[in-house]
């Protein structure tokens, strides 16, 4: 009989209450710790470190804008989950440092290489800073030099008000420009969902560079993107108002299976749309809309889906990595999210993170970035 | 419609991303990751068609398609490399063979998709859907696009290698012009050129250089005795010691042989302290022992050096000047580095001045043999010494000590010991016709180590006694202990053919060698001469008795006669003759005479 991770949670901002914690932690005999903190948190970094680093369990997790615990929504305070293995981490560090896809290609392999390539693991979790630059060449390279085959479910960790800062948990301290790559000892399975539908479109991405659209069909991507938005609803573009309207109407880039994968503009800039992942030049992409009911229909189907699966071995451990933006965007009734997930869920143990941006395997098996989109991951 | 636009996106997609980079394979996977992106593939694969060597064919002949598989996206399936998967294998020969775009759904599931790229390689899909025949249609312009951005690949791919092995060459051939084969080190032409830039930089910074010459000391009877390999691999292992103190202001050369130079430059008034450091430095190098093939050198060198521009500012005087010094250290066996001093070039020009004058002098006939005889306990002459004598036309008669060091330095020595050779064959003739006593047995002649090594040495004796019509027992030829040790196993075996034909060998100064009793014992000379310096005064040194007496044991052992040299007293005659030793020469019997004098003594 596999017994329940050691689970405590806080709705204290005070790092005297986390140490508390912790230290229940590891009294509980737990070998490795995942620790899940809310941005709003009044941590001193340097006493956090200093605690980080005198840990002798595996340490890994991060900060992100909320967090959840079952159907619950934690604002503000921590969560630590106590496994009993020893998970093998992976960590990819300085990643900033590497000017371009050669050398990033060079330190992934070399990594790998020198953890003899993480063989015979296929299941995986992924903690990242989420505003470390090329996030997406990084999943690429890592899907490229990994293996067919993998299972991974991931969210980047950050500040909602996207000023990097250190945000990812290492046995180290506190990091940022870091990716944690946690190895599983059981099989993961994912379910990712979004429930955005198409509202208008397609548009061709006639001009774009890594996460900015500069112009679709030919003319200013703003230009564009509002026009169709206020043609088609009651929202008026302002100077003032762009993140409370496009947080309603995400783009979602057409694959050849009519998938659609969620782009989330967050600024406007000389009439560039700027989204959290990268938008290809010359794909098409769609506007999308979304309602409270759909999105949470998606989730739940997900859940279903997911749980409904048979598995070989049984399974105990729940985490879901649940776009912020569907908290901004369903406000208050974003507790009914959590609630489809929590009611199908078999798990004792089912928590979560509210990350900027999720990641999964796509239908083909490739590592892709969501944006608004929710990933259910159960080992 | 909106089918039509994805299409035409993403044959506009795929186009763009060709071409984009110049070399083959980064241009390959440029498209090869959009393919997979955009066609949400499970994974994506290249082969390409190579020539012989496996390089990529700039054109295919149609009877050869040997393909390589080039890149996969992932790199990987279940941890072995796709290059290794046979599924793959098996579909890429029957796309080969087909020639023409094929698909397959394997068992798991999933389709591969299998598309030839005109002329230049095949390119596989692997889905987990069934891609639709317009999309696959669509693919043909993008295939033809990709085979021209292929050739343009691989003709940029082969000129860069052309242009990268033409700097390779340029490279090498600027290596060798500039180093040394054998140890990598600057050779002799970069050093004297970096010699001239450093003193161009020591005149305009106010700035003093030094040039330090090196000479391993006792390097060539390794050569000789061990082989070249081993000296090559001590010279070798040396260089890279040295090479351990190069730095901006230090540049280290082989000059030839196992001769090294050392360029410090940038040096302040202290220079003197920086040198001596720097000479210390090189002596630390010398005191690990070269292990080489299991055996052990131990070796020591010697240095000197010059300063510029103090002493010079002249590349060729610079290294001539630390060269002279450099053999002053070896004459005087000094380790810690000799600064060259203008007397030294002043010694070295009377010393050539001197050699001038013996090579005239032979010319000339100023040389002379003296005879000094050797006695028996009995008072007989048994044989004599013959030893070399010159009146110089200004000095008067020179010292042996002071002229032989000096010819043996110089090729004259072979000359000079030709004539001996040569002289005492005709005095040999005259005493055989003067029909001494039967006491009488031999004149000997001392050999040089030169001498000893040339090739045709015997042949030289044996012409020399045939031309004096003399019996070859009338000559012996004394060696000294440590030219033999020098190259042991030669003088074993031309001491052995010149006994079997009657010419008797004398082992000179026996005892101030250190050379082994296994050697002795193998060495078939007839003559021990024990030395001088163990005889003077023996009968009042209680060690040099027991030196003689030891010597005269071993001669017995060995069965060799045994004569002491430098004999001057009766009180040595008497302990001699009391340890055992009934052969003597001498003062105290008779000094070197001129040959007229010494056959008087048979008077």
């Amino acid at each position: 009989m596999e017994s329940e991770p050691f689970t405590w949670h806080t709705h204290s901002d005070t790092l005297c209450d986390f140490k508390e914690g912790l230290t229940l932690a590891q009294n509980s005999g737990a070998k490795s710790l995942l620790i899940l903190t809310c941005q709003q948190n009044h941590y001193p970094e340097d006493e956090l470190n200093a605690l980080l680093r005198s840990c002798p369990e595996t340490i890994l997790g991060g900060i992100y804008p909320m967090i959840t615990l079952h159907d619950n929504l934690i604002k503000q305070g921590a969560l630590i989950i106590g496994f009993q293995d020893d998970f093998d981490i992976t960590l990819f560090q300085n990643l900033h440092q590497l000017s371009d896809e050669e050398q990033l290609e060079a330190y992934i392999t070399t990594t790998l290489e020198q953890k003899n390539n993480l063989c015979g693991n296929n299941s995986f979790l992924m903690f990242y800073d989420a505003l470390m630059h090329k996030v997406e060449d990084f999943i690429d390279c890592l899907f490229e030099c990994l293996d067919h085959s993998i299972t991974i479910a991931g969210g980047g960790a950050g500040n909602l008000d996207f000023i990097q800062r250190p945000c990812i948990f290492t046995k180290h301290g506190l990091q940022s420009n870091v990716v944690l790559l946690v190895s599983l000892p059981k099989p993961l399975n994912i379910s990712p969902a979004h429930g955005w539908d198409i509202l208008q479109g397609p548009f061709l991405v006639s001009e774009a560079q890594g996460q900015t659209v500069q112009s679709l069909n030919y003319q200013p991507a703003f230009e564009v993107y509002s026009q169709a938005i206020e043609n088609a609803s009651g929202h008026k573009f302002s100077s003032s108002n762009f993140f409370d309207i496009a947080k309603n109407f995400p783009l979602g880039i057409a694959d050849i299976n009519h998938n659609l994968i969620v782009r989330d503009p967050i600024l406007v800039h000389n009439n560039h749309l700027q989204c959290v992942g990268n938008v290809p030049i010359n794909s098409m992409v769609y506007l999308l809309k979304g309602n409270t009911d759909d999105l949470i229909t998606s989730t739940e189907q997900a859940a279903l889906t997911l749980f409904s699966r048979k598995t070989e071995n049984s399974l105990s451990t729940t985490m879901v990595f649940d776009c912020i933006s569907r908290v901004l965007y369903m406000e208050d009734e974003f507790d009914k999210e959590l609630n489809v997930i929590a009611k199908h869920c078999p798990t004792p143990t089912l928590f979560g993170v509210l990350s900027l941006g999720e990641i999964a395997n796509s239908q083909s098996g490739a590592i892709r970035l969501l944006n608004k989109s929710t990933v259910i991951s159960s080992w | 419609m909106n089918k039509a636009l994805f299409i035409i996106s993403l044959q506009h997609e795929l186009a763009m991303a060709i071409g984009n980079k110049l070399d083959l394979k980064t241009m390959l996977k440029v498209f090869l990751r959009v393919c997979f992106n955009r066609l949400n593939l499970t994974s994506a694969h290249i082969h390409v068609y190579c020539d012989h060597s496996g390089i990529p064919s700039k054109l295919v002949p149609r009877e050869s398609t040997d393909y390589q598989h080039l890149l996969s996206i992932p790199k990987n399936k279940r941890g072995q490399p796709w290059s290794k998967n046979s599924a793959l294998e098996d579909f890429s020969q029957q796309l080969n063979d087909a020639q023409q775009d094929i698909w397959f759904q394997c068992e798991n599931g999933q389709y591969l998709f299998g598309f030839i790229i005109p002329e230049h390689g095949l390119l596989i899909f692997e889905t987990h859907y069934v891609l639709t025949e317009e999309v696959q249609k669509a693919l043909q312009p993008i295939l033809q696009k990709l085979a021209t951005s292929c050739y343009t690949s691989i003709v940029h791919d082969s000129l860069v290698k052309e242009v990268h092995s033409r700097q390779l060459i340029e490279e090498k051939v600027a290596y060798q012009a500039q180093h040394d084969g054998l140890t990598g080190l600057f050779n002799r032409q970069h050093i004297n050129h970096l010699l001239t830039q450093a003193i161009e930089e020591a005149h305009c910074n106010t700035h003093i250089g030094s040039t330090i010459f090196i000479d391993l000391d006792h390097f060539k009877p390794i050569n000789d005795a061990m082989g070249h390999s081993v000296g090559d691999k001590i010279l070798r292992t040396f260089a890279n010691r040295l090479h351990s103190l190069s730095s901006e202001n230090i540049d280290i050369g082989r000059f030839g042989g196992d001769e090294f130079i050392i360029l410090l430059k940038g040096l302040n008034v202290d220079y003197q302290d920086t040198i001596l450091q720097l000479i210390e430095q090189i002596n630390q190098l010398l005191i690990i022992p070269f292990v080489i093939d299991a055996n052990s050198y131990k070796l020591t060198c010697s240095i000197g050096y010059a300063l510029f521009p103090l002493q010079s500012s002249t590349v060729n005087n610079l290294i001539k000047f630390s060269d002279i010094a450099m053999y002053e250290a070896k004459r005087t066996k000094c380790q810690q580095g000799i600064q060259y001093q203008p007397v030294m070039s002043e010694r070295i020009k009377s010393r050539l001045a001197y050699v001038k004058d013996m090579k005239q002098s032979l010319e000339q006939d100023d040389f002379s043999l003296h005879y000094q005889a050797q006695y028996n306990h009995y008072g007989d002459i048994i044989g004599a010494e013959a030893l070399l004598r010159w009146q110089h036309p200004i000095h008067g008669m020179e010292s042996p000590a002071v002229y032989i060091p000096i010819a043996e330095e110089s090729d004259l020595i072979l000359a000079i010991g030709q004539w001996v050779l040569e002289q005492a064959c005709r005095d040999i003739y005259k005493l055989e016709e003067l029909k001494l006593s039967d006491s009488f047995k031999k004149i000997s002649i001392n050999i040089s180590a030169k001498q000893l090594a040339l090739p045709n040495f015997q042949d030289r004796v044996l012409y020399a006694i045939l031309k004096n019509n003399i019996p070859a027992e009338r000559l012996a030829l004394e060696l000294t202990e440590n030219l033999l040790v020098e190259n042991i196993e030669d003088s074993i075996a031309l001491i052995a053919s010149l006994k079997a034909l009657s010419i008797d060998c004398a082992i000179d100064d026996f005892g101030t060698g250190y050379s082994s009793l296994t050697y002795l014992k193998r060495i078939p000379a007839k003559v021990l001469k024990i030395d001088r310096s163990f005889v003077a005064n023996i009968e009042q040194s209680s060690e040099s008795a027991a030196i003689a007496s030891m010597i005269i044991s071993l001669g017995k052992t060995l069965n060799m006669d045994i004569l002491a040299e430098g004999v001057e007293t009766k009180e040595e005659l008497n302990c001699l003759k009391e340890l055992g030793c009934y052969n003597y020469q001498g003062f105290y019997f008779s000094k070197p005479l001129p040959f007229d004098d010494f056959i008087k003594l048979f008077n």
